[in-house]
């Protein structure tokens, strides 16, 4: 391809990829001009509060940065020394890439195994968890052999395409990981195991549910309840699915008593804003705007070792993608932010509430130990949802909006 | 005897009578009341032995004597239970009078150290004895309607006992054991023996699963579908650490084409039972699945090393199977093929079971010393290629029934190895 045609199709994806994330951007709901900071933590915890939480999270911020170190420093060496294990194969050259990808995977996890129960040591000292140790290890080798399979899927997804097309086997390739992650999101609900209709355990609170999605206009989406008391004492709440596969899930550990029935009723309604506002189907629009640029990042970069096609290229591949996915992070958690906030302002909106959310975000500090005003590397690289601060002032910016 | 602790000695003509053949179990009742008197009063000297052997390096001749005499007899009565044997066994365990006989090691110095953790030693052998003679079990937890755990036993019969009852119904009906059964239990029993004989510190040598080293069992029948072991026994420790993660998309594939394969073998069926012959497109894509399937198990398993490819290509797998072209099938067989299977399924499953243990404790010996024991190795591979057999014979690919005897005996060299490593 002539250098000037090239740089005019470089022009245009770059300026479909523009178009599409501005447009993404500005479909959010919130109001420009809020003043999201400056609000006083004082005026909400007590300086015990506020010490314990700041303790509790810079051991598990610091135990998560160091696991990405070891995650990084272990796949260096992988990709160094992993292609040794082609040897170890007797499968063709797909089979062999697979064999490679798991193998990579298995060092990855071996690397977390001491970061995650330094984290679970630390999160059962505050009671935060009440998962044992060897629970821990042996728990989830479930989802350890999903991975793997994933993993497998992925390898011969983009090996067979690299055999086929080479070097552009991102472009397809990468289609196929959006077509995937719709497909995830779409199945998820039934992976979450046994839930429970929340008519079964809180009636009163199911019938206020029906009236918040009936206002949000997404009534047909049911709320279900997930036990996971068993397991830890924080508690949470997500929207999931797409299209008929839509749930709304509270953690069992919502309705044990220690959060008021307007606070959940505030929950509801965030997570409700979240189906209302097509939060889902946006975040896969934006995971296709970062998955075409990293597939094709990943092509470029495999290329001097033979590229996708050649298995002694995997292990070095699975480097560049978790250095991508690093890169990324501090970008994806801008957008989750802003999806977050647009949440919380669909559920003032329609709860017209802000005590509630107020009153909520302070219970959360004190069960799930989050603190309300992180320092500022921490917000911008680790942080997916407003600060406990920033959601104080948008409830308190609504108040000052509506004038109630 | 090359390094084992006890051979077993098969000078069995298969022929039974009929009428000891109904009545066998009772007819043992004496000798079962015999053995645990016998048992009791070995239990002492075996620890009366360990104590000598400990002080002085050698097991005392007349203790040596009453404990060998033991395992002999233990063997014999196990023998005639199991229907491995046809006489009724003499009660005092007398060497050579029994056509399932035991030769144990000769008493000679033993190791003071491996005397000294003998029973610890023997764990892993006595979990094998224990899967051969009374089947393996599990514990499971579950949870009832309203939250309540609750806690249960499944078990499964042992290999021998399941050869036994089989056993049981052919001899019955034809007045012979059939040879590959029979030399199944001799290796059972010859494994057992060996266990006794080391628990009882009679010999430091360690048992050997290897049924070369067990004792000579005759050469295989020819058979259309035959196992090829090209391995080494050198396993690489990453692979073999995360061997279980690593089967993970074989254990999908393997489901996936084998809807595809389970659809082939109905139409098979029809099509074998009106042609008399498999047709070939059909017969070479289940071949590839049973292919597949053994290198699949074989990698799990650790009997051998590289991970397989997903095609079942023919040569691609150092633990091979052969399998003849389709060939002429008899049409009654055929039409009652999924009856006719169930005892080799029973046998199948129960050889999978010690497939399990083996490759379960295989996995510690293979994670510490880089290789996979030659007696594992070759009692998985065993294993795998009954199992080739009897899902050839399911899927139709032939109509020769499996052949359940172990490999004819391996060189000398492989066994002494094998002894080399246990006793390290």
């Amino acid at each position: 391809m002539r250098p000037g045609l090239r740089l005019a199709l470089l022009a245009i994806v770059a300026g479909v990829w523009v178009t599409v994330a501005v447009l993404l951007w500005r479909s959010s709901v919130v109001p420009g001009g809020l003043h999201l900071s400056g609000v006083d933590p004082h005026r909400y915890f007590n300086d015990s509060r506020l010490a314990q939480t700041a303790s509790f999270e810079r051991f598990e911020r610091w135990d998560f940065v160091a696991a990405q170190l070891a995650l990084v420093l272990v796949l260096v060496g992988y990709a160094r020394w992993g292609g040794r294990f082609a040897r170890e194969s007797a499968a063709g050259r797909i089979g062999t890439g697979m064999l490679l990808g798991m193998l990579g995977l298995g060092f990855v996890w071996l690397a977390q195994v001491p970061f995650g129960l330094a984290d679970l040591w630390w999160q059962r000292r505050h009671g935060a968890s009440h998962v044992g140790y060897v629970e821990w290890i042996f728990g989830d080798w479930g989802q350890l052999g999903g991975s793997f399979a994933f993993i497998c899927l992925a390898l011969l997804i983009v090996m067979a395409l690299a055999g086929k097309l080479g070097d552009r086997w991102w472009v397809p390739g990468a289609a196929a990981f959006v077509g995937l992650g719709l497909l995830f999101a779409f199945v998820q609900p039934y992976l979450l195991g046994k839930l429970h209709p929340l008519a079964s355990r809180r009636p009163e609170l199911a019938h206020a549910a029906h009236r918040i999605a009936a206002r949000e206009g997404v009534d047909s989406v049911p709320v279900r309840v997930e036990d996971v008391s068993g397991e830890t004492s924080a508690a949470n709440a997500e929207a999931v699915g797409i299209g008929p596969s839509r749930r709304i899930v509270l953690w069992d550990t919502l309705l044990d008593g220690r959060f008021g029935d307007r606070q959940v009723r505030f929950v509801i309604a965030h997570e409700y804003g979240h189906q209302a506002r097509k939060h889902i189907p946006k975040f896969i629009v934006w995971y296709a705007l970062f998955a075409f640029p990293g597939a094709y990042l990943i092509a470029r970069l495999t290329r001097r070792r033979g590229g996708m096609a050649d298995p002694a290229a995997v292990p070095f591949s699975l480097l560049v993608l978790v250095v991508l996915q690093l890169a990324a992070l501090p970008l994806q958690n801008v957008i989750s932010r802003r999806i977050e906030t647009e949440a919380d302002w669909m559920a003032l909106r329609t709860t017209h509430d802000p005590v509630a959310d107020r009153r909520l975000m302070q219970s959360f500090t004190r069960t799930s130990l989050v603190q309300p005003d992180p320092p500022s590397w921490s917000y911008l690289l680790l942080d997916n949802h407003p600060t406990i601060m920033q959601r104080i002032a948008l409830a308190n910016a609504w108040e000052a909006r509506t004038g109630r | 005897m090359a390094g084992v602790p006890a051979r077993i000695i098969v000078t069995d003509d298969l022929r039974r009578s009929r009428l000891t053949v109904f009545f066998r179990l009772l007819l043992a009742i004496p000798h079962l009341v015999w053995l645990a008197l016998w048992t009791v009063a070995a239990f002492l000297a075996a620890i009366g032995n360990w104590f000598a052997t400990l002080a002085t390096g050698r097991s005392p001749e007349l203790l040596y004597r009453f404990l060998a005499a033991y395992v002999r007899y233990s063997t014999h009565v196990s023998a005639f239970l199991f229907l491995a044997a046809n006489p009724f066994p003499g009660f005092t365990g007398a060497a050579g009078s029994y056509p399932i006989d035991v030769e144990i090691a000769p008493r000679a110095p033993q190791h003071r150290l491996k005397t000294l953790f003998r029973l610890v030693l023997a764990v892993p052998a006595l979990l094998l004895a224990g899967v051969l003679r009374s089947g393996g079990f599990a514990v499971g937890q579950g949870h009832g309607r309203h939250g309540g755990g609750s806690t249960g036993f499944s078990g499964s019969l042992g290999l021998l006992a399941v050869v036994a009852v089989l056993t049981w119904f052919a001899a019955l009906a034809r007045g012979r054991a059939p040879q590959g059964f029979r030399n199944m239990l001799a290796w059972g029993l010859g494994y057992v023996a060996q266990v006794h004989a080391y628990v009882l510190v009679l010999t430091d040598r360690y048992p050997n699963t290897d049924p070369g080293a067990v004792g000579v069992l005759g050469a295989q029948p020819a058979h259309p579908v035959r196992l090829r072991v090209d391995d080494d026994l050198r396993r690489s420790r990453v692979t073999v650490f995360f061997r279980l993660l690593l089967f993970v998309p074989h254990y999908i594939w393997l489901l996936l084409w084998g809807i595809a394969v389970l659809l082939a073998v109905i139409g098979n069926w029809f099509v074998t039972l009106a042609l008399g012959r498999s047709p070939r497109a059909v017969h070479a894509f289940i071949a590839a699945y049973v292919r597949y399937q053994t290198h699949a198990y074989a990698f799990l398993g650790l009997v051998g090393n590289p991970f397989p490819g997903f095609l079942g290509r023919p040569g691609s797998y150092p633990i091979d199977v052969e399998i003849d072209g389709p060939e002429r099938q008899h049409r009654l067989k055929t039409l009652f093929r999924i009856f006719l299977v169930i005892p080799a399924l029973l046998v199948d499953y129960s050889l999978s079971v010690v497939l399990a243990i083996a490759a379960f404790l295989g996995w510690f010996a293979a994670l510490v010393t880089g290789r996979m024991p030659t007696g594992f190795r070759n009692v998985g591979a065993w294993a795998l290629r009954y199992s080739a057999q009897t899902n050839a014979y399911l899927y139709l690919l032939t109509d020769r029934y499996p052949y359940s005897g172990p490999e004819a005996a391996a060189d000398e060299d492989e066994v002494e190895e094998t002894s080399a490593q246990l006793a390290a």
